[in-house]
C-alpha cells in the first residue's frame, strides 16, 4: 500500500466519523478538503488563466491584452469608494457579453428545440399521436398553469394546475429517487475502495 | 457513548453495502436505452474516429462516476479511436489525466499520437465556443506544455468539424452548456456520462435528440460493463446498490407503519 492510500483511506473514515457526531476529526478533514480544493483550483487558475492568457502572451508582445488586464484591474476599483464606479465599466462588459451570448444560445435549445419536440411527439409523426408524447404534452400545459397566477387557481384553471401539481410530484419523486441512488453510488464507492485498496479485503 | 435511532439506522446501511460488496454477487443487469445507444454509438465510430472526452466534474463525484468514465474510455481504446482530453472544471483536470493514463496504458496507446490531454481551459462557454472555431487557439498547447502543432495526432485537428463527437463526464450542467454551445451552435454530437441525480434533467434533451446518449451513475456504468463483457467498478456496485435501496424502502414502511400505529394508539 502506497502513502497516498493510506492517506486516502484516513481522511474517508475522518469524514465518515461525522455519522456519530461532528467532531474535531471530522473538522480537520473537512477543512482539508476544502483547504486543498481552493488551493488546487487557484494554481490551475493562475497557470492556465494568468500566466498562459495573460502573463506569457504580453512578454511575448501582445499588447493588445492591456485591455482586458485594465478592465480586470478596475473591478479591484470598488475597494476604494471614491473610484468604485470604475468597477462597473468591466461588470458591465461581463454582463452585456454573457447575456448577448447566453440569449440566442439558451432560447434555441432549452425552448424552441424543447416545445418543438413536445408538440412533435403528438403531431408531427406519421405514425401518429404516441402516447408517451400525449402525456408528456399534459403534463407540460397542466405545470404551466400552475405557474400562472394572473388569475385564482378555480375551475378549469384550477382542476389544470391541480393536475400540474401531481406531475410535479412525479418529476420530484423521481429526482428525489436518482438523488438517493447517485448518494448510495458515492458511499458505495469509498466502500469499494477502504475493502480493497484500503484493507485488502477485495480484489 | 451513546446510540441514537439515526445512528442505528447507519450502522444498519453499512452491514448491508459492506455485506452485500462482501459477497461479490453480480447481479444481472438490464440495458436501458441509453446506455445500449452510448455504446453502440462508440463501437460504430471507424477505426481512428477522433473523440473528445471532457472531465467536467469536481473530485466529490469521483467515487460514482469513474466506473461509467473507465468503461467508456478502455472502449474508445479498443475501437482504436483517437481521444482528446480536456477539462473544463479545474478540479477535473488531474483527474482527468489520471484516468486516461491508466485506460491508455492498460490497451498499449500511446501519448501524442493515439491519445493527448490537453488539460484545463477557464470559463467554459468561452471555452467551448472557441474550440469550435479553433481547438489549437484554445489550447495552444497540451497539459505538460507541449505545442499543439508538436502533437501528432493533433495533426490536421482543427476544429469540431474534425471530431465525431463530444463525451462530457459531468456531475452538474456542463453537458447542457455544451448542448447549447457545441451542439446547438456548431452541431457537434453530445453524449455524456453522469451522476444518477442528473438523469432526470437531461431526459428532455434525450427526448429531443439533442443528446445523443447519457450513462446514469453506477447503474449505467454497470450496463455499460456488461455491454462490453468487462468487469468494473459498476458491475461489483450493483449488488451493494439494489441492497441498500431494498434497505432504504423497508426504512421508509417500517417508518409509515410505526407512524400511523402510534397515531392510532394517541388516537
Amino acid at each position: 500500500m502506497d502513502i497516498s492510500t493510506l492517506i486516502a483511506g484516513l481522511l474517508t473514515i475522518a469524514i465518515l466519523t461525522f455519522l456519530y457526531r461532528d467532531n474535531p476529526i471530522y473538522k480537520f478533514a473537512e477543512y482539508l478538503l476544502v483547504g486543498v480544493s481552493i488551493g488546487y483550483a487557484l494554481v490551475i487558475a493562475w497557470t492556465s488563466t494568468m500566466m498562459d492568457l495573460l502573463f506569457e502572451p504580453l512578454a511575448g508582445g501582445k499588447f493588445s491584452l492591456i485591455v482586458p488586464l485594465t478592465l480586470g484591474l478596475m473591478i479591484f476599483a470598488r475597494m476604494v469608494p471614491r473610484f468604485s464606479p470604475l468597477s462597473r465599466i468591466p461588470l458591465a462588459v461581463l454582463i452585456g457579453s454573457g447575456a448577448g451570448a447566453a440569449i440566442p444560445a439558451m432560447l434555441g435549445p432549452r425552448i424552441l428545440t424543447q416545445m418543438s419536440d413536445t408538440v412533435g411527439n403528438v403531431v408531427g409523426t406519421g405514425a401518429g399521436p404516441s402516447f408517451s408524447g400525449i402525456v408528456v404534452l399534459i403534463g407540460l400545459l397542466a405545470t404551466l398553469s400552475y405557474f400562472y397566477f394572473s388569475r385564482p387557481h378555480q375551475g378549469a384553471l384550477g382542476l389544470s394546475a391541480k393536475i400540474g401539481t401531481y406531475f410535479l410530484m412525479v418529476f420530484f419523486g423521481a429526482t428525489f429517487g436518482y438523488t438517493v441512488m447517485s448518494r448510495m453510488s458515492v458511499f458505495i464507492g469509498r466502500a469499494e475502495f477502504l475493502l480493497s485498496d484500503l484493507l485488502g479485503f477485495m480484489k | 457513548m451513546k446510540l441514537e435511532a439515526r445512528h442505528w439506522t447507519f450502522v444498519g446501511l453499512l452491514i448491508v453495502v459492506v455485506g452485500a460488496m462482501l459477497l461479490g454477487v453480480r447481479p444481472d443487469v438490464t440495458i436501458s436505452d441509453e446506455t445500449q445507444r452510448m455504446f453502440e454509438y462508440i463501437d460504430s465510430l471507424p477505426e481512428g474516429s477522433v473523440l473528445i472526452y471532457s472531465f467536467d466534474h469536481e473530485s466529490s463525484s469521483l467515487p460514482e462516476i469513474r466506473p461509467a468514465a473507465l468503461a467508456l474510455v478502455r472502449h474508445s481504446f479498443s475501437k482504436g479511436h483517437r481521444i482528446i482530453g480536456v477539462a473544463l472544471l479545474a478540479e477535473g483536470t488531474g483527474i482527468g489525466y489520471r484516468l486516461m493514463e491508466m485506460a491508455a496504458s492498460e490497451s498499449g496507446r500511446q501519448y501524442g499520437r493515439d491519445w493527448v490531454y490537453l488539460g484545463f481551459k477557464p470559463q467554459y462557454i468561452a471555452a467551448i465556443l472557441s474550440m469550435g472555431e479553433s481547438i489549437e487557439k484554445t489550447f495552444p498547447q497540451d497539459y505538460f506544455g507541449t505545442p499543439y502543432d508538436s502533437l501528432s495526432m493533433l495533426s490536421g485537428v482543427v476544429n469540431y468539424q474534425q471530431v465525431a463527437g463530444v463525451v462530457s463526464i459531468g456531475d452538474g450542467n456542463m453537458a447542457v452548456h455544451w448542448i447549447e454551445y457545441g451542439q446547438s451552435r456548431f452541431g457537434i454530437r453530445i453524449s455524456s456520462a453522469m451522476t444518477a441525480a442528473m438523469v432526470t434533467t437531461y431526459d428532455p434533451y434525450i427526448s429531443s435528440g439533442q443528446l445523443h446518449a447519457l450513462i446514469g451513475g453506477l447503474r449505467g456504468a454497470a450496463e455499460y460493463e456488461t455491454l462490453l463483457k468487462i468487469g468494473g467498478g459498476g458491475q461489483r456496485g450493483m449488488l451493494a446498490q439494489a441492497s441498500a435501496h431494498i434497505y432504504i424502502l423497508l426504512l421508509i414502511l417500517a417508518g409509515n407503519v410505526i407512524y400511523f400505529v402510534s397515531r392510532r394508539r394517541r388516537d
